[in-house]
């Protein structure tokens, strides 16, 4: 056993200043390693400004990549840099930097208000300026009604939306959060994504995973895709949808008469097939979803048909990990 | 913010959010359902479960964050941060909070303390001489104080010290918390540094506190002057040596067993196993073979018996000098400080 000597003394944030040219995240050829499992296998990744959502199944890494930035694993090879800083070396770097851990372990015996107010200290701030500071965040949150009861009385969504505020406390350029959608109702995940959403349109850098494309697409377009510790895609939701809409997908649609549905929708084009799983159900196939989504509300609408849901089910983060992993085909 | 008539939005299904996904906006995240069908921001799901009533079930606030201009402070203001989240929590709800056994515990051990501070005391009001040279100040009453196994550090610093150590680390790691400091610009030198001095502060409220006002009850109640506090200072400064020297090695030896533990039982028991076991065994030893070196393991007896040597009392370890057992104290607190800043500087957490 050998003391870490890579750990830095001093982390004076008064004297520590961000490189100017340096992204707020930079992955050189990252892994991380259990023993002889890879958790994270040479990850390359630079990113700075808007909100990225790492999707990913359950054991793909994100949760891994999160700890990695937040120092709080080591990286087994390769450099982390937070602003032009090795975190895990010298965490000045974090005076930057909000995080929302997935697992919670709050302070339940806290309130709200004590809770931010207490890590906000922790970042260095006066009493004074931290209670100011945490009456804007919980504010920022929606949380300024129970901000005063203990954290033990809140609900899953309010527990949420105070590791938010907690991480918003020093007002950070970089925002991580883990999974902040989890086991939340929907007026709650309505709120979170929200203040997602706000603190990308202010520029912050806000990193935001789940294994739920629906959720992230309601956030960003701007995605990285994990799959067992290994970097599948990154860049635009969009783009990585057109190349697959070269395959086939179903559209299914449950209406109040799917066979006059069919009876419309056969003549577009870029229909080649229909099926009717049941007799409420209209299962559409078709190469280029754009084209079908695009022609669909005319159709109904000029026809008046009454429809209930509209559903897309290839087109969710399996569908497309398969895609991806299967080189291009499915 | 407090939410006003314009920036809440009563939840209705197929209500356009007007900022929900505005073309300036950078991040926009519209899929391609709905860019289709007209659906804009949040989460569709809601308006589909809400029903069209005039009684909303619900608001959904639009968030305006607002930057804060102010600047961080020093590293010294959130190491204080983290010392009186420790401190104050003996005290008072809202910070760490130590068990409601440890403060009572706590408390027992502050008042049996102060048992020579309130003899002295009465001595002194009943005018009992006899009383005044069993309780009152002196060479042996002073190493009493502190380094008196019975029932001082057999059955109250010892334990104090058990009582603090046990989670004070390892409950962090057990339940994650640690990552809740290392995701701030606080070193992990600072985090284990203040962790020390906070346990050290209590300890040293209960053995330097009780001390003071033992040196000042005497000065109290039999009149000292200044001419018998020149005469008794440097060995009442011996003894405040001596302590700080007790709750060092206690808070070292414990605190290195709570870095490489999950849970506060080993590191108490551990450390309780180490103060007292390795006594006892030098004890046996010593009876049966007539043999001391053993002490030289043992923390309490190298404490005692360097206590012994700086405060000038009677010792009781006569085999072997007391710097030998000066070098065997430098030697057990190397370690344990060894085990702890490895195992702090080098800890992953793996947990929230």
């Amino acid at each position: 056993m050998i003391p870490d000597f890579d750990q830095q003394g001093k982390a004076q944030t008064k004297e520590w200043a961000p490189e100017v040219s340096a992204p707020a995240i930079l992955l050189e050829n990252v892994s991380k390693g259990y023993g002889r499992i890879f958790a994270l296998s040479n990850i390359t990744l630079a990113l700075n400004g808007g909100v990225t959502g790492v999707l990913g199944m359950n054991g793909a890494g994100k949760s891994t990549l999160f700890n990695i930035l937040m120092g709080k694993l080591k990286v087994s090879q390769g450099s982390v840099k937070l602003f032009g800083t090795d975190p895990w070396k010298n965490p000045a770097p974090y005076a930057r930097v909000g995080f929302v851990p997935e697992h919670e372990k709050m302070y339940d015996w806290m309130t709200g208000h004590g809770f931010v107010s207490t890590f906000a200290r922790l970042n260095g701030l006066t009493r004074d300026e931290a209670k100011i500071e945490a009456d804007r965040v919980l504010n920022f949150v929606s949380l300024e009604d129970v901000a005063h009861k203990k954290i033990g009385q809140y609900s899953k969504g309010m527990r949420q939306r105070v590791k938010i505020a907690h991480a918003l406390v020093n007002d950070p350029e970089l925002i991580i959060l883990d999974e902040p959608l989890q086991g939340c109702d929907p007026l709650a995940r309505t709120t979170i994504m929200n203040v997602i959403r706000e603190l990308g349109r202010m520029g912050r850098t806000v990193l935001v995973s789940s294994h739920i494309l629906q959720e992230i697409e309601r956030i960003t377009e701007q995605i990285v895709i994990l799959h067992q510790g290994r970097l599948l895609a990154l860049g635009n939701l969009h783009a990585i949808r057109e190349r697959r809409d070269q395959i086939p997908h179903r559209i299914s649609i449950q209406a109040e008469n799917p066979k006059a549905l069919a009876k419309n929708v056969i003549d577009i084009d870029e229909v080649f097939g229909i099926s009717f799983p049941d007799g409420k159900n209209l299962s559409i196939q078709t190469h280029n979803l754009g084209a079908i989504h695009s022609q669909l509300p005319r159709i109904i609408v000029d026809n008046n048909h009454k429809i209930t849901t509209i559903d897309n089910p290839d087109d969710d983060l399996a569908s497309i990990l398969g895609y991806l992993t299967s080189g291009g085909r499915v | 913010m407090t939410p006003s008539e314009e920036n809440q939005l009563d939840v209705q299904p197929a209500v356009a959010q007007p900022d929900g996904f505005a073309a300036e906006a950078p991040v926009t995240g519209k899929g391609r359902l709905e860019a289709a069908w007209g659906s804009t921001e949040g989460d569709e799901d809601l308006s589909i479960a809400t029903p069209t009533s005039a009684k909303s079930d619900g608001q959904i606030f639009k968030q305006q964050y607002k930057t804060w201009n102010g600047e961080l402070n020093p590293r010294w203001m959130r190491n204080w941060a983290i010392l009186r989240h420790h401190l104050l929590g003996i005290f008072k709800k809202g910070h760490r909070p130590w068990g409601v056994p440890i403060r009572l515990y706590l408390l027992v051990v502050f008042i049996a303390s102060m048992s020579d501070v309130g003899m002295t005391l009465v001595s002194g009001l009943i005018g009992d001489s006899g009383l005044h040279s069993v309780w009152g100040v002196s060479r042996d009453n002073l190493y009493g104080h502190v380094l008196g196994f019975f029932p001082r550090n057999m059955l109250y610093y010892p334990v104090v010290a058990a009582l603090l150590v046990g989670g004070v680390i390892s409950e962090d790691r057990q339940h994650g918390t640690s990552a809740l400091y290392f995701s701030r610009p606080i070193t992990r030198f600072d985090y284990v540094a203040m962790k020390f001095i906070s346990v050290a502060m209590i300890q040293g409220l209960l053995i330097l506190i009780t001390l003071g006002l033992y040196y000042f009850a005497e000065i109290l109640t039999m009149g000292r002057g200044w001419s018998w506090i020149i005469d008794t200072l440097p060995m009442f400064l011996a003894t405040v040596f001596s302590a700080v020297l007790l709750i060092f090695t206690y808070t070292s030896i414990g605190l290195s067993l709570s870095s490489v533990s999950k849970g506060k039982f080993f590191p108490g028991i551990a450390l309780l196993s180490i103060i007292l076991g390795t006594k006892v065994l030098a004890f046996i030893v010593s009876n049966l073979f007539d043999r001391e070196i053993l002490y030289l393991i043992s923390p309490y007896d190298c404490l005692a018996h360097v206590g012994q040597a700086i405060i000038g009392t009677q010792p009781t370890y006569d085999q072997y000098s007391w710097t030998w057992s000066l070098a065997s104290l430098v030697a057990m607190n190397a370690v344990a400080l060894y085990v702890l800043s490895t195992r702090v500087s080098s800890m992953e957490v793996t947990r929230e």
